[in-house]
């Protein structure tokens, strides 16, 4: 069903700049992608909003749902910059969102959603000079929802700011600083040690060769904007 | 892609990489370039175009009539509303090539179209084999217009419909496969009875009968899936709202009634411009639907029962919003053909909603002039009588019903949603206000009977659109309905729309939004603080403030998590010392500690997944009540109640904090479904209620879908094991009879053993576990569905009130009490119809467990119950 018109959920030309693997190995690891990068965030919107929102694409009879939601921070600040993570259980779901809410507004901003190779340690924090992203390193417009503040900013905006400055400033860096979001059901009575934290598949599959693997950073979002 | 702004191609900064290869242009062969242009025909106009098409196709170096029926069959699959066009210019083609007219050999030629004709069957064989049900509709759909341009003879075309009308005498056919065989016999005799009718040997009430026999045998499921409901009633023909395949019968009737002239009204017959056709024309070879393949996997349950889940699909119901005079009535020749054109379109282009908006704007250029209302800019035209319809609210009309499909939509309903904003975006000056009309409608609605899932997926379209569109709603036409019953469905409405409004946005966002009487806080509309976390220890005057404040100090400076066990043991013999008799101190300490984590996990989240993560082992002590490995239903409700009890302010978080509970296996589904009967239906968590509830059902449902996906997984485990072992034993046996006396080194690894691997063996057992779970939580599902509606131990005299004709019609003297009533109906009733292929699964299990402790009847309330579970489990 793809002669008459260009389905929305086809790979775009969004990619981790970064990102040490060839070309087609990338475009492997997207055609089984269950993370998103979701773009164009206002700095003041919370993981809730994106929960809600991008719950609707879930399929949870199909074993889906929400795994995890990362939010991008700015380097020095530690607050939010604009950019998120989305993963989910299946690639399906992820498809879903290309294909739906990709366009669409939340918090009052169209955001984008590309399919991502996945999270890697590091990639939550912006990669612009100042901390943010690079794309707001070079932007002439006054955006309020991205740190573009002046005299006439408005009081509640202020108000959420102060909020979410205050959010994140515990965030951590290294192994272990972001949560897996709870792996696949296990049989209690077999699991050999209830502390180890709970894995998927995917998750397994890419311990191994983690090292061998390249470093894939902060994707580079900012080249076209 | 509008939104990646313009003129986007990516600045080369590291070199030649930076190309997508997947975008680069590829060289087209002549035939895709002839395929491409069957498939673009009509971009301008499609009258015009088609000799000059018909000219480029018979001008084709090398000429290949495979190529050309397969650019037919993309256009009719894929542009359904390009078929009469389509049909006109295969019409062209059976005529004689006019640059070859002395040619001596054209007696023993067919025409060119005759045999593209041939070749494009051979397709419709192949979607036949492969059963894709709506290639085959519109390609009978293609076949019945050639029937009437003469190119195909009408026995064979009648046959073809009865060979689908076959299909509703089958015994045991899914409603599925009978709806959709029917909609291909009905459509194609709405276009083809012209000329079927005066045929020869055909007889067109066969047909007709055939269908009408089919639905009414299915009347009794059709009362489960109306939205608009009346408890008392089982009539299928409702107000508000029309069945699919009783609208198609209804439409065909008045074409047969007629002698089919309407036909010639309701869809375009472009082939009429050309003369007739005067050769020999085809006769279509009779064909067999072939039966539908189930694949079993044969995976059952520990008791025995089968585990697979047969999705079966329910009658349609259409929701109407309009009037006749705006958007045609589905149940006329015109109606129908319309709406399910529009349907088609919904459907096909679900890959792009961009397009798919686009199109839909577009469509009145394939229908017959008149039909709807110029645009505004377009040069006036003559009205037609009983025509001249709205296309944005045709449109919206369509849209709407496919979300409000019951059980559910074909496909998620964000999908239609954001659909509809695309068609906001394209013109706004009309589709806006076809939005507000169709708010409005669906509003006024709430109060006759709408459905409490179709409600639900109201406000769930209002909030998404609202967040769309800057939440710009004229809210201050609803403040008269503040006098309404607080429990009253609108009130309801409104709560729930503000409440998912605040979700995508944040309260005082939306509290801006509403006029003065709404924000007040007994005006009950919007919640009375902005959502957030309620810490019961928070204050040194409450009570355990110092037990918690050591919880939370241990927590927040990362103390190992046997440590804060340890320290949680301390304080449970200190509080035992000091506590009067009847404190359960178990339950104060499973709450300090579960609400103490929540705390430190309450900024975002990602905050809440690192706090329960960290201290999974202390979750898992607390929640087995201190037992390890144990089971301790009253711990399990402890957790849940803080939980609920901590985000009281906020039910979302309630239903994710819920979700990752269950995902790390700290509580399971029957859990939770147990704790929303006993304690989701209070504001404080308090138990008791026999009502049932649009958050209750939130809750519920999260369970069910986790307890159904776990399966699911399970399932496609054990699946890829075995096809794994299989692929394995086939290499090996391959690799053994090809190199015998190769080392036996390489060979040992892929050796398979007869039994199955220890992977297999692991994964069925996982799926016993499962499915044993799974049944559970129906069960208990259904278990709290009895005792809010007709236990015999619990009586409740209003669930038998509330069904009767005469206090329906008394609803404007309702009181909270009976709405709640009635709206517990209401979930019990979707989750029959929502649950009901896994619920057939157990049908026994769980009759024999709940049914025995329902009131004996006579009880309408009873029996309506039963009458309920019954069509939910395919008994009646």
């Amino acid at each position: 069903m793809a002669h008459v018109v260009t389905p929305l959920d086809q790979p775009s030309n969004y990619k981790d700049s970064q990102a040490r693997v060839d070309r087609q190995k990338q475009n492997e690891l997207l055609a089984r992608s269950t993370t998103l990068y979701i773009g164009n965030l206002s700095f003041y919107t919370t993981e809730e909003q994106i929960y809600e929102l991008f719950s609707k694409c879930t399929s949870p009879e199909e074993g889906g749902g929400i795994k995890r939601i990362i939010m991008g921070l700015d380097r020095n600040t530690r607050t939010p910059c604009g950019f998120c993570f989305v993963e989910y259980y299946t690639h399906a779901e992820a498809l879903a969102c290309l294909r739906y809410v990709s366009g669409t507004k939340l918090d009052e901003r169209i955001i984008r959603c590309d399919l991502d190779l996945g999270y890697r340690e590091g990639r939550q924090f912006g990669r612009g000079k100042s901390g943010g992203q690079v794309r707001d390193e070079h932007r002439q417009d006054y955006d309020p929802g991205r740190g573009g503040w002046g005299a006439q900013a408005q009081r509640l905006e202020i108000e959420r700011r102060r909020e979410v400055e205050e959010r994140y400033a515990d965030a951590q860096e290294g192994p272990g600083a972001v949560a897996g979001g709870g792996g696949d059901w296990k049989d209690a009575g077999t699991a050999d040690n209830p502390l180890k934290r709970a894995r998927s598949p995917e998750d397994e599959g890419d311990g191994g060769r983690a090292g061998a693997r390249a470093r894939m950073d902060d994707p580079d979002h900012d080249a076209r904007m | 892609m509008s939104y990646h702004g313009g003129g986007h191609r990516r600045r080369n900064y590291r070199g030649q990489d930076e190309y997508d290869d997947r975008r680069r242009e590829v060289y087209e062969t002549p035939e895709q370039k002839l395929r491409k242009s069957i498939i673009n025909l009509g971009e301008v106009d499609p009258v015009q175009e088609l000799p000059r098409l018909a000219q480029q196709i018979r001008t084709q170096e090398p000429l290949s009539v495979p190529a050309i029926s397969e650019g037919f069959r993309i256009g009719v699959t894929e542009q359904p509303y390009k078929i009469p066009y389509y049909a006109a210019l295969l019409r062209l083609l059976h005529d004689p090539s006019p640059d070859a007219p002395e040619s001596n050999d054209a007696d023993n030629t067919p025409s060119l179209g005759k045999q593209v004709l041939e070749d494009y069957w051979k397709g419709f064989q192949a979607f036949l084999d492969k059963l894709a049900w709506r290639e085959i509709r519109l390609c009978i759909h293609f076949f019945a217009h050639l029937t009437v341009a003469k190119l195909i003879t009408p026995q064979s075309l009648f046959e073809l419909l009865k060979s689908f009308t076959a299909v509703l005498e089958e015994f045991g056919a899914s409603h599925g496969r009978a709806m959709k065989a029917a909609l291909c016999a009905a459509e194609g005799l709405m276009m083809a009875g012209p000329v079927i009718k005066p045929a020869p040997g055909t007889d067109v009430s066969e047909i007709i009968n055939s269908i009408s026999m089919y639905t009414e045998s299915v009347s009794s499921s059709k009362t489960l899936v109306q939205p608009i409901v009346s408890l008392f009633s089982d009539k299928s023909i409702i107000e508000h709202a029309d069945e699919l395949l009783d609208s198609a019968l209804a439409a065909l009737r008045a074409l047969n009634d007629g002698d089919f002239v309407q036909t010639a009204d309701s869809f375009p017959q472009p082939y009429f411009d050309y003369p007739e056709y005067a050769e020999t024309p085809f006769d279509l070879p009779s064909v067999l639907v072939p039966p539908e393949v189930i694949e079993l996997d044969g995976l059952t349950t520990d008791t025995g029962e089968d585990a697979q889940v047969k999705k079966e699909e329910w009658p349609q119901y259409y929701t109407r919003i309009f009037d006749n005079d705006v958007t045609p009535d589905p149940a006329s020749p015109v109606g129908y053909a319309i709406r399910s054109g529009i349907l088609d379109i919904i459907d096909i282009f679900e890959v792009n909603r961009k397009e798919c908006a686009r199109l839909l704007l577009e469509y009145p250029k394939w229908l017959l002039a008149g039909t709807f209302k110029p645009r505004p800019g377009a040069p006036p035209q003559e009205p037609v009588p009983g025509k001249d319809w709205q296309l944005e609210s045709t449109i919206m009309e369509a849209t709407l019903g496919s979300i409000f499909l019951l059980p559910e939509s074909n496909y998620k309903s964000i999908y239609y949603i954001t659909l509809i904003t695309e068609l906001c975006k394209l013109s706004p000056s009309s589709v806006g206000p076809a939005v507000g009309k169709s708010i409005r409608k669906l509003y006024s609605l709430l109060a006759d009977g709408l459905d409490v899932e179709v409600a639900h997926r109201v406000a769930d379209w209002f909030s998404v659109h609202m967040s769309n569109f800057n939440f710009q709603w004229v809210w201050k036409e609803w403040i008269p309905d503040l006098s309404l019953s607080v429990k009253h469905p609108r009130r309801a409405f409104m709560r729930r729309a503000v409440e998912f409004e605040i979700r995508l946005s944040y309260y005082d966002r939306i509290l801006k939004t509403l006029p003065e009487p709404m924000q007040a806080p007994d005006a009950l509309v919007m919640p009375e603080e902005a959502p957030g976390p309620d810490f019961e220890y928070d204050d040194p005057a409450k009570p355990h403030y110092e037990s918690a404040r050591s919880v939370l100090d241990l927590l927040r400076g990362r103390a190992k998590a046997d440590e804060v066990v340890a320290h949680l043991d301390t304080l449970r013999n200190t509080i035992s010392e000091t506590a009067d008799g009847d404190t359960n101190v178990d339950s104060v300490i499973r709450s300090i500690a579960v609400q103490s984590l929540l705390h430190i996990g309450s900024r975002s989240f990602s905050h809440f997944l690192n706090a329960i993560e960290r201290y999974l082992p202390v979750l898992r002590k607390i929640a087995s009540g201190g037992t390890a490995g144990g089971v301790n239903v009253d711990a399990r409700m402890d957790v849940l109640n803080a939980v609920f009890a901590f985000w009281k302010r906020s039910r979302h978080m309630v239903v994710i904090v819920f979700d990752k509970l269950m995902q790390y296996q700290i509580a399971d589904p029957t859990d939770v479904v147990a704790w929303t009967f006993a304690f989701g239906g209070g504001a404080d968590g308090s138990a008791g209620k026999s009502t049932f509830h649009a958050f209750q059902w939130d809750v519920l449902k999260g369970a069910l879908d986790k307890a159904n996906g776990r399966v699911m997984i399970a399932r496609r485990k054990v699946t890829a094991l075995r096809k794994e072992a299989d692929d394995n034993a086939a290499r090996a046996k391959a690799s053994d009879t090809a190199t015998m006396e190769v080392d036996s080194e390489a060979k040992t690894a892929d050796v398979i053993p007869s039994a199955e691997s220890p992977a297999v063996t692991t994964a069925l057992k996982a799926f016993t576990t499962l499915t044993r779970e799974q049944k559970a939580a129906l069960a208990r599902a259904m278990d709290g569905f009895v005792d809010c509606l007709v236990a015999e131990a619990r009586p409740n005299p209003l669930a038998r009130e509330v069904i009767t004709e005469k206090a329906w019609h008394n609803r404007a003297n309702w009181g909270e009490a009976e709405w709640e009533t009635w709206e517990t109906w209401g979930w019990y009733r979707h989750f029959g119809r929502m649950y009901s292929p896994y619920l057939r699964n157990y049908v026994n299990t769980i009759a024999e467990v709940s049914l025995s402790k329902v009131a004996p009847s006579p009880d309408p309330a009873v029996d309506l119950f039963k009458k309920t579970w019954n069509i939910a489990t395919g008994q009646e």
